[in-house]
């Protein structure tokens, strides 16, 4: 095992190596650009037999790659934001093939307004796809996790594709010290890529993924990918247990940090969670007993795990990265369910922050714990709140004059 | 309300004649859904359409499963299972045929118990695809046995439904339309009003509990080669093309390679021969054929002939 | 894939005369579009993938039934030459790490209607050629989204009447030359065919099995109901359309275009028309000579540049 500085692209790319990918259909979009550059590099240099196609558009990557895993190669890809609503009617496609591939993700935020910088609207619009996701808070877990996402896709009691998610900028283009397996052992770990009875050759008939008539065929089908995806639970449990075994990580579902005796939870995905790690030591430090709560699987979201982690406990903040417009935070809603009827459920408090990469700063952190206290006292939750202040306000007037929005007012502090 | 289903094939104007009665039905005062079995329409393949009508808010939605009438505009499709004409027939049910044969044939013929009522096919037209004014004459023989909806009404639902079409064609339809109104209004068996369904004695859904199933076997896919012969699309056919082998040159090709469906095969004798159960009557072969060896009867001559018997 | 020249397609005797493509698909009766599609499948055979965009030609398998004997995957409107890279690539993949055999080798076949070869689909078509991508494109035009009920496209010829063109003129536009934009990335084939003329069909189809690359083919695919004629007459005005010299047979091979079917006396564009109802307007109630003149002064004057060349 070596030990080195790897940005989060390079550290997604050597996932892909390390799985022996035989095949990447690609498209260039920023910040994701540095994964198919890595991989093309390596096998134009002879380092990776594998081959690398750039498509037109991501809507043909992602035909290509469901195509070619149906076809009985391992496949690999990347994409960000624009990129991956490009694709999106294949996403909801290709899942119903059935076809287990690996795609990254590098989230960044969605048009309009355009923006280089991370948020989580891109994945969440995936949330419902059939796609099984993973959502990595550290460059380490992006190569682990491709790792353990092929052996989850492949599965024969599961069989569908997977994303694993990493944060622009933040992860993309940010170098952390990395672990990366070795080549042999990750080999074993992920192994051959059986496509059982649904792949294409020569002398044997086989017709995909066409029309059927009538909603009971229709339900059929897409309740047999929603079982396979909840299947998914238990196998990935199987799955990183002997990752762990073998490399010495573990990676459970949900991320806890500090739970033992927390009395309040952070709730977030991604790399952010970092930054509560941090602000939970100086809550600690205080004297606060505060805690994260972190999954790494979304889909399928662990829901029985989440309620049993946080029973009990007093409140709970969900950050959500990302908004659902007319909603609020996606996570929160999807908290909410888990919780909905459990006897001691802990009150449910919704932040919106980090909108297009904007800073989560520690005292953000320490002030939605003071209103998790206050919140507990009145055994009311907070009204949702977006994580924003008058300084940025008063910077966005000054940016409103300028562009002559009628209406917009200086404020002068 | 009323529960009124209309089956014929593509081309039949069945979509007309239920937006005729339902529109009949509105100026009548009622309350109104009407609609076609949307799907793959194909001309000559079997088709529905249905209207409901009512003198409250109608929520009950989609197909019509428990009918109060049905009208067939094409007498061939009431013994095609993959029709669905008496699907959902009971006692209730009023089953109304364009034919030339009596109710009494029907009613020994079919397993059913709803009552039947014929309504007099027209002049003998030999492709079943082109009756005549078949939309308007159903849509009018159902508006007459609903006995709600008078002849005004007709008249203005059919000028409105047909407003695309010449004057000359509208008058054609109203005329014809109207005489089996007043043959219909004398009928005395009518369509009676279904009730809703009970929910104090009901017939408990079976509900199971999905089994998870690999994808090997859940996927959207098919293991076997041509699985669509399986389909007859042959029920499509009106005209039947036949071929005169006296006449035929065995030339062997011409036929069997234009024919869009690969319907006819070349025998070991060399000569070729038409698949009737996938046939589905384009007749290219019938204008194609260099000694015009190939004919075409109407299909239901056809049919008779086989049975031994003339329908 | 070993790529065989004999030829076996000299008269119409040659035809196969027996049938690859299952029957029982819910194609329209007379569809022009399945005629050379079963043509095509009866020479390629059944170690074929066809990948299929949206279009007539999504219902050729409705679960449980396919006519297909080989391989069908079904994509999505703009995206199926992309899944053709797929298959594609994954196959020649496989052969070369031996997991597949040499006999398990398949050739790709993309079929798509004009909706998607001219317009959503295009920028995936011309991908495929970008990358030279060894495949079989079939675009079954029939002018117009057949599947939705026949709407204009950017195929949909000069005057013709459709369900978003049904004012007085019928369609403002003109056709798209798809021909010339697709020669103009240099494939290795490209070529125009139709049903009506088999023969013309078979040898171009012999001919792209010689070859390596895109393969593209465009068949004019006359359309009953969308082009509102007697089924019958789907042959008689396929043949027309070259007769009277609508639909010029060619092929592009390594820089040039070639007319494989010279019509030696061109009949006038009107006996082509005037079997269909989507031109009735021309010629009732009364005949819109200048019309009918501007149709047949574009196809004249497409023969006379073609006679330069």
């Amino acid at each position: 095992m070596t030990r080195k500085l790897l940005t989060g692209n390079s550290a997604a790319a050597w996932g892909a190596r390390l799985a022996q990918v035989d095949y990447i259909p690609a498209f260039p979009i920023t910040p994701q650009t540095e994964i198919i550059e890595n991989l093309a590099a390596w096998i134009d240099r002879g380092e990776m037999p594998a081959r690398l196609v750039t498509l037109e558009s991501e809507h043909s990557m992602i035909t290509a790659a469901g195509s070619a895993a149906s076809s009985g190669v391992r496949a690999f890809t990347a994409t960000s934001s624009q990129g991956l609503l490009y694709g999106m009617e294949m996403i909801y496609t290709v899942a119903g093939w059935r076809t287990p591939f690996v795609m990254v993700n590098v989230s960044r935020g969605l048009a309009s307004p355009i923006t280089l910088e991370s948020d989580h609207n891109d994945i969440m619009a995936a949330r419902d796809s059939g796609f099984l996701q993973i959502h990595c808070a550290t460059c380490q877990e992006i190569a682990d996790s491709i790792l353990i996402a092929y052996r989850l896709a492949e599965h024969t009691q599961v069989r569908m594709p997977a994303i694993v998610n990493l944060d622009g900028f933040y992860l993309s283009f940010t170098r952390e010290p990395v672990d990366l397996a070795d080549a042999s052992k990750a080999r074993a770990f992920v192994g051959e890529y059986d496509p059982e009875n649904l792949q294409f050759r020569g002398n044997s008939p086989l017709s995909q993924a066409m029309a059927v008539l009538g909603g009971g065929p229709y339900s059929y089908f897409r309740y047999e990918m929603h079982l396979a995806l909840q299947h998914a639970l238990s196998v990935y449990d199987e799955v990183v247990d002997e990752f762990a075994e073998i490399f010495g990580r573990r990676y459970d579902m949900i991320d806890c940090y500090q739970m033992e005796d927390a009395e309040y939870v952070f709730v977030m995905v991604g790399s952010f969670s970092t930054k509560a790690r941090d602000a939970i030591d100086s809550l600690r430090a205080a004297g606060r007993k505060i805690g994260l709560l972190r999954p790494r699987l979304f889909r399928p979201f662990p829901q029985a795990q989440v309620r049993q982690l946080l029973q009990g406990r007093r409140a709970v903040a969900v950050v959500d990265q990302n908004i659902s417009m007319g909603m609020g935070g996606v996570l929160h809603s999807e908290f909410a369910t888990a919780l909905y009827g459990a006897s001691d459920a802990p009150l449910l408090a919704s932040y919106i922050g980090g909108l297009g990469g904007r800073n989560i700063s520690q005292q953000e952190f320490f002030a939605i714990a003071d209103e998790l206290q206050q919140a507990s006292e009145r055994e009311v939750a907070p009204p949702p709140r977006l994580l924003y202040t008058e300084e940025e306000l008063t910077e966005m007037r000054k940016l409103q004059a300028i562009a002559q929005a009628e209406h917009a007012e200086i404020h002068q502090h | 309300m009323f529960r009124i289903r209309f089956h014929g094939r593509g081309g039949q104007g069945m979509k007309t004649a239920s937006r005729i009665l339902g529109s009949a039905f509105f100026m009548a005062g009622y309350e109104v859904q009407d609609a076609p079995r949307y799907g793959a329409e194909r001309r000559g393949a079997p088709i529905f359409a249905y209207v409901r009508a009512a003198r409250s808010t109608i929520n009950e939605r989609g197909i019509i499963n428990h009918p109060d009438l049905v009208v067939v505009a094409d007498d061939t499709l009431v013994g095609m299972p993959a029709a669905g004409v008496t699907q959902g027939m009971d006692e209730n049910t009023l089953l109304l045929i364009n034919s030339h044969e009596s109710a009494q044939t029907w009613g020994q013929r079919l397993n059913t118990r709803a009552r039947i009522l014929i309504l007099a096919a027209q002049e003998e037209v030999e492709d079943r695809a082109e009756l005549p004014y078949i939309g308007s004459r159903c849509a009018a023989a159902a508006a007459a046995l609903t006995r709600v909806i008078s002849r005004e009404f007709l008249i203005a639902a059919l000028n409105e439904e047909l407003a695309h079409l010449n004057d000359e064609v509208i008058k054609g339809n109203r005329d014809i339309a109207l005489v089996v109104f007043d043959e219909m209004a004398t009928q005395a068996d009518l369509v009676n009003e279904g009730v809703q369904a009970s929910a104090s004695d009901y017939v408990r859904p079976k509900w199971i509990d999905l089994p998870f199933e690999r994808a090997e076997i859940s996927n959207i896919a098919i293991h076997a080669a041509a699985t669509s012969v399986k389909v007859r699309t042959g029920l499509w056919r009106t005209m039947r093309p036949v071929i005169n082998y006296d006449k035929c040159s065995g030339c062997s090709w011409i036929c069997s390679t234009y024919c869009p469906d690969g319907a006819i095969n070349v025998r070991d004798d060399g000569y070729p021969e038409i698949d009737y159960e996938h046939c589905k009557g384009c007749l290219i072969c019938v204008a194609q054929c260099p000694p015009h060896a190939i004919e075409s009867i109407a299909e239901q001559v056809a049919r008779g002939q086989e049975n031994g018997a003339t329908p | 894939m070993s790529k065989q020249s004999t030829v076996h397609f000299h008269r119409m005797k040659d035809m196969p005369s027996t049938h690859l493509l299952g029957t029982g698909t819910p194609m329209c009766a007379g569809c022009g579009g399945l005629e050379t599609l079963h043509t095509l499948y009866d020479i390629l055979g059944d170690k074929t993938v066809f990948v299929n965009a949206a279009g007539c030609m999504t219902l050729l398998s409705v679960y449980p039934f396919t006519p297909f004997r080989g391989g069908w995957l079904y994509t999505a409107m703009a995206s199926a030459p992309a899944g053709a890279q797929g298959v594609r690539d994954a196959v020649d993949i496989l052969l070369q790490k031996k997991k597949l055999s040499a006999d398990e080798n398949v050739e790709v076949v993309v079929i798509t209607g004009d909706g998607a070869a001219y317009g959503m689909g295009m920028s995936a078509t011309s991908g495929a050629m970008d990358r030279n991508l060894d495949f079989i494109y079939l675009c079954y035009d029939n002018e117009g989204y057949g599947n939705t009920g026949q709407q204009y496209s950017a195929a949909t010829p000069h005057a013709a009447i459709t369900s978003t063109s049904k004012g007085s003129h019928g369609y403002p536009g003109y056709k798209k030359d798809l021909f010339s934009i697709w020669a103009a990335h240099s494939p290795a084939y490209v070529a125009t065919v139709i049903a009506a003329e088999p023969l013309d069909l078979a040898k171009k189809v012999e001919k792209l099995q010689s070859m390596t690359g895109p393969r593209m083919l465009i068949s004019l695919a006359p359309c009953p109901p969308g082009w509102d004629y007697d089924a019958q007459l789907s042959v008689e005005i396929g043949r027309l359309a070259v007769q009277t010299g609508v639909w010029p047979l060619k092929e592009f091979i390594d820089g040039e275009v070639r007319h494989t079917k010279v019509p030696k006396q061109r009949k006038p564009v009107e006996d082509y028309l005037q079997l269909q109802g989507r031109f009735r307007h021309l010629f009732a109630p009364r005949r819109d000579a200048t019309g009918i003149a501007e149709i047949q002064a574009r196809v004249d004057d497409y023969w006379a540049l073609a006679a330069t060349k």
